[in-house]
């Protein structure tokens, strides 16, 4: 289809279907697409009210014509949607208007917030996008997307299995956020990225409210701007919309100086606001357009303009990390969120995650381990690979803009990656350095980074996503290279413009009081223009010296930040200190978990850590579960207790992997929230608690079919299984798995557990323990795992 | 801080760190998430069983009809702490399990907060009605089954981003939805007590012979 028109001028979609429908007899709560196959007339004569009314576009009866949403009716998506199609396309015939397949939400929660995942997600999209094309639809419209992720799923599913044109609007609260929380900036730059060749927001709120909000989104796109607002909002004592079509379209006006040029309407507008909405827009020209073009990376909820310094937390790589190198071995990503979390708390602004690692098939745990990180950690992402298929996949699930560490000048390299990056609108870092190796020469690293400038932009990846690394190399070896580097830094940023990365702590490899020499290369760097400095955030003074940076930037406005760090710390130094002479099981007993590590550490110079574990650790943790039986202490106190027996746990697994050791484990259990139910906190209380022993859980996660419970029972040889659930509409789903274990030759001993779950209900579904707490359930693992 | 601790099951006087531990988890949640809400008022229809007009909508059971029986409108409610509890509560977790409960129990308080304020609402709308008790599906012999009339009528998926699973959980996880009868005669509580609560058969505060005083 032609899309020029979009970008000369104004275009006129419709208005509102699933509210005309029921103005016109559809029943609350129907379903608007069977009307396809049951009453085509009717949507005849709307469609044809809207063209005649002056719609352009008009959408197909398609918003729920989606694999979950038809769910139940006995019709398949195709038929759905190729009747819709067809009968919009027989309304619109010998007028010029154009129709739309119309794609809305799945109706289901996708990863993390709800089960669907992302692939599957896709699939559905998929489905319906094809349908659309055979149909004969000649463009699509994903519409009233409030999570970015399932409106990235869809965009993908269209662009790679149809050649149609493809419109995505959001919806946004008041507050400038979705319901998922994502910002205007992340949702325009990563749907730009992406290759949408319009976006927009509708439904939510009326027009008066939405301009703030399509101002908002008109700098942060070059792509023609929709805008589809309510008639105003509900009234909740009658269910009518507030706004008649004057007013709508005198609200909807201002939209134009904004730069907005597709104009339609949602809920509560009719073939009447489009007819007042065409006239009030004839021979009227949409505002030129300011995009404010800048270094941009982000998730959904955190937005992050690269306008000054943005610091790179770089722990997240396995390199010289034996601890790293064994989670990643063992697929352990509770490790490698942690790691993430604790960077995100010491002030990091983008994460590089690096898993590659001999033995780690990165192309299946990158991907996983960016979910994993995005399911807790806003900050954006820096995926950091030389394996095109691990990029890629990660690239997919990601949600947002990310960047990719990395290219270099090399032909092949930068033929590799770029197409890549191109597609999923990622930044890419390019290191200065070519099949010929790193030159010695700012001019030679110089040179190189324009040639992998040039490449990107041959593949329409812009200036501002192109960051380059001008290389740290060790001062202890090659002196002269630190002030090569320097300058190259400086030249990068004042011949080029680009955005300037450099991993600072290599520096100072080899040399006493590393510190001192890294501290002052950062310093020096910044002053030369590094705007990206991959660095550890959780060495203070590191951070202090960007922190210091700023303020004499300026880009710390009236020192601010400066001032605000610096108030926490005085308050955290005249804190009163803990009693001096501390012990272990103290610090375990009273939570306090950072002296609860260090105590650990240093018990384990002169103690192993297997009976650090058993002498001092367990007693110590079984002291509080004595309290907590008694009523003594409660819940919080048994979960810190538990957080800094995990701390001390951690340093045992540290000192373990450093001496190329065993991991102190003593017997498996499998622990499950059971089909249906999604709420997983219980669960994961007692997980940690059980953890703290010593126990190796094997946590199959939430809404766990009982098939997959019984395979990985039948697969590790579990002695032990632990249930959860909180509905009494889950209870059966308990009951179906305790069935099925009950067919294994020996079958695990069964504890269940759970809000609604009583000791009678427990008996009768055959399980062996009901356990009122998570200490209950350390006391049965005792009986069955051994002590 | 009264509803967290009960929320946590914490008896007697709390200790003083672990109350600044839960004001601190009540401040950071106050301050990042505001509960959300739609309501939206129906005339009854008293036949057998009260009718929401234009909801389309029976309440079955002896309960709705008890508390609807001198009223002339019913109220749906839905209110909600929204994905972006869920993200704090994920991101707590990852920091610690014990952070994690505090968050939940205090996420608890601050959704029965946020009905509180549409009580508000719904009155101020209506000066010359009375409220009855605000009562939810899954309470009495109101069925759980109701969840997805309720958020249906309301349009909840699209005006809340709530979510009906197939099992009847509300997703986000902190989300209530409810049901308040509108009468022109002041209206007794009638939600009180144990008999009302999904806890009863394994509450701590009752096995100790008291109540949680809700």
């Amino acid at each position: 289809m032609e899309l020029d028109f979009l970008h000369n001028g104004i275009t006129i979609l419709d208005g509102a279907m699933g509210t005309v429908l029921q103005q016109r007899g559809l029943p609350p709560g129907g379903k608007p697409e069977l009307l396809n196959l049951t009453n085509p007339a009717l949507l005849r004569s709307i469609y044809r009210e809207y063209v005649e009314a002056g719609s352009q576009i008009v959408c197909a009866n398609t918003f729920g014509a989606s694999a979950p949403k038809l769910a139940g009716t006995g019709y398949a998506v195709d038929q759905v949607v190729s009747a819709a199609v067809s009968v919009a396309r027989q309304a619109v015939q010998g007028t010029g208007a154009k129709v739309s397949l119309d794609m809305g939400p799945l109706g289901e929660l996708l990863e993390p917030l709800g089960t669907l995942s992302f692939e599957r997600a896709y699939d559905c999209f998929k489905e319906a996008a094809m349908a659309g094309e055979r149909a004969g639809a000649d463009l699509v419209s994903i519409e009233t997307m409030t999570d970015l992720y399932e409106a990235k799923a869809a965009l993908l599913a269209v662009k790679e299995n149809t050649r149609l044109p493809v419109f995505v609007t959001m919806s946004f609260e008041r507050s400038g956020r979705t319901f998922t929380g994502c910002t205007i900036p992340s949702m325009a730059r990563t749907l730009e990225g992406l290759g949408a060749d319009a976006i927009g927001l509708n439904c939510s709120l009326g027009p008066d409210l939405l301009l703030p909000l399509l101002k908002e989104l008109c700098e942060n796109t070059r792509l023609p701007v929709i805008a589809k607002p309510n008639a105003g909002l509900p009234d909740p004592a009658t269910g009518a919309y507030g706004m008649g079509p004057e007013e709508f379209v005198r609200a909807l006006l201002p939209c134009l100086e904004a730069g907005v040029s597709i104009f339609g309407g949602c809920c509560g507008t009719s073939p009447d606001y489009i007819r007042a909405l065409a006239k009030a827009l004839e021979g009227k020209t949409p505002a030129p357009r300011t995009y404010r073009a800048a270094g941009f990376v982000c998730s959904a909820m955190a937005p992050c303009f690269l306008d000054g310094v943005r610091v790179i937390g770089e722990r997240v790589n396995p390199t010289g990390k034996k601890r790293l190198q064994q989670a990643l071995l063992e697929r352990d990503l509770d490790y490698v969120l942690d790691l993430a979390v604790q960077q995100e708390d010491a002030g990091a602004d983008i994460l590089d995650v690096n898993v590659g690692h001999p033995g780690v098939d990165e192309a299946v745990l990158l991907p996983q381990a960016v979910k994993k990180i995005q399911s807790a950690v806003a900050l954006p992402l820096q995926l950091d690979s030389t394996n095109p298929e691990a990029l890629e996949a990660a690239l997919r699930v990601y949600n947002g803009k990310a960047a990719v560490n990395s290219v270099n000048g090399e032909r092949a390299v930068l033929e590799r990656i770029l197409p890549i990056v191109k597609k999923y609108g990622a930044s890419v870092v390019g290191l200065c350095l070519d099949e010929h190796g790193i030159p010695p020469t700012a001019e030679g690293r110089v040179a190189i980074a324009r040639r992998i400038l040039d490449a990107a932009l041959s593949y329409g990846i812009p200036a501002e996503d192109v960051w380059i690394d001008c290389l740290t190399l060790t001062v202890s070896a090659q002196q002269d290279q630190a002030r090569e580097t320097l300058r190259a830094v400086r030249m990068v940023r004042e011949e080029l413009g680009l955005q300037v990365v450099l991993g600072v702590s290599n520096i100072s490899f080899g040399l006493p009081e590393r510190g001192a020499v890294t501290r002052s290369f950062l310093t020096q760097a910044l002053a030369a223009g590094l705007t990206l400095p991959i660095l550890n955030p959780n060495q203070r003074e590191m951070m202090d010296a960007v922190a210091a940076y700023k303020v004499l930037s300026g880009e710390d406005a009236g020192c601010r930040a400066y001032i605000a760090r610096f108030a926490d710390a005085v308050s955290a130094q005249t804190a009163p200190a803990g009693p001096v002479s501390l012990t272990l099981e103290e610090a375990v007993a009273r939570g306090l978990e950072g002296d609860a590590g260090r105590l650990a550490r240093e018990a384990l110079n002169t103690q192993d850590g297997l009976s650090l574990v058993e002498n001092r650790l367990i007693p110590a943790l079984d002291k509080v579960g004595a309290d907590y039986e008694a009523g003594r202490a409660f819940l919080p106190q048994l979960l810190s207790a538990a957080q800094a027996a995990q701390a001390v746990f951690q340093a045992v697994k540290t000192a373990i992997a450093e001496q190329g050791g065993a991991p102190v484990k003593k017997g498996k259990f499998v622990i499950a929230t059971v089909k249906g139910d999604i709420h997983d906190i219980g669960k994961n209380i007692v997980r940690t608690v059980m953890e703290n022993y010593g126990y190796e859980a094997v946590d199959l996660g939430r809404d766990v079919p009982p098939e997959v419970i019984l395979d990985a029972v039948r697969a590790q040889n579990i002695k032990l299984v632990g249930l959860s659930a909180l509905m009494t509409t889950t209870l059966p789903a308990m009951e179906e798995t305790v069935k099925l274990l009950h067919t294994l030759e020996q079958p695990p001993v069964i504890f269940v557990g759970g809000a609604v779950v009583t000791p009678d209900f427990a008996a009768q579904m055959g399980a062996d323990h009901y356990t009122k707490d998570a200490r209950q359930s350390v006391d049965i693992a005792r009986k069955v795992l051994g002590v | 801080m009264r509803e967290p601790l009960r929320y946590l099951g914490v008896r007697g006087e709390p200790d003083p760190a672990l109350l600044a531990r839960l004001s601190a988890a009540a401040d950071k949640l106050t301050r990042t998430v505001e509960p959300r809400w739609v309501w939206r008022a129906y005339p009854l229809i008293h036949g057998e069983l009260p009718v929401l007009e234009g909801a389309g909508l029976t309440l079955p059971g002896a309960l709705a009809a008890r508390m609807l029986a001198e009223c002339s409108h019913a109220v749906l409610l839905a209110c909600t702490l929204g994905a972006g509890f869920e993200a704090l509560l994920r991101a707590e977790q990852a920091r610690g399990m014990d952070r994690a409960a505090l968050l939940d129990a205090c996420g608890s308080a601050w959704v029965e907060a946020g009905c509180d304020e549409v009580q508000a609402e719904i009155s101020d709308r209506f000066p010359d009605l009375y409220l009855t008790d605000r009562f939810s599906p899954g309470y009495g012999d109101l069925p759980l089954s109701l969840q997805r009339d309720i958020c249906g009528s309301l349009d909840a998926p699209r005006r809340l981003g709530v979510q009906v699973t197939d099992s009847l959980l509300l997703n986000p996880s902190k989300t209530v939805t409810a049901v308040i009868g509108l009468s022109d005669r002041p209206q007794p509580a009638r939600i009180r007590g144990c008999g009302f609560c999904n806890l009863r058969e394994t509450c701590q505060y009752r096995k100790g012979g008291k109540t949680c005083g809700a």
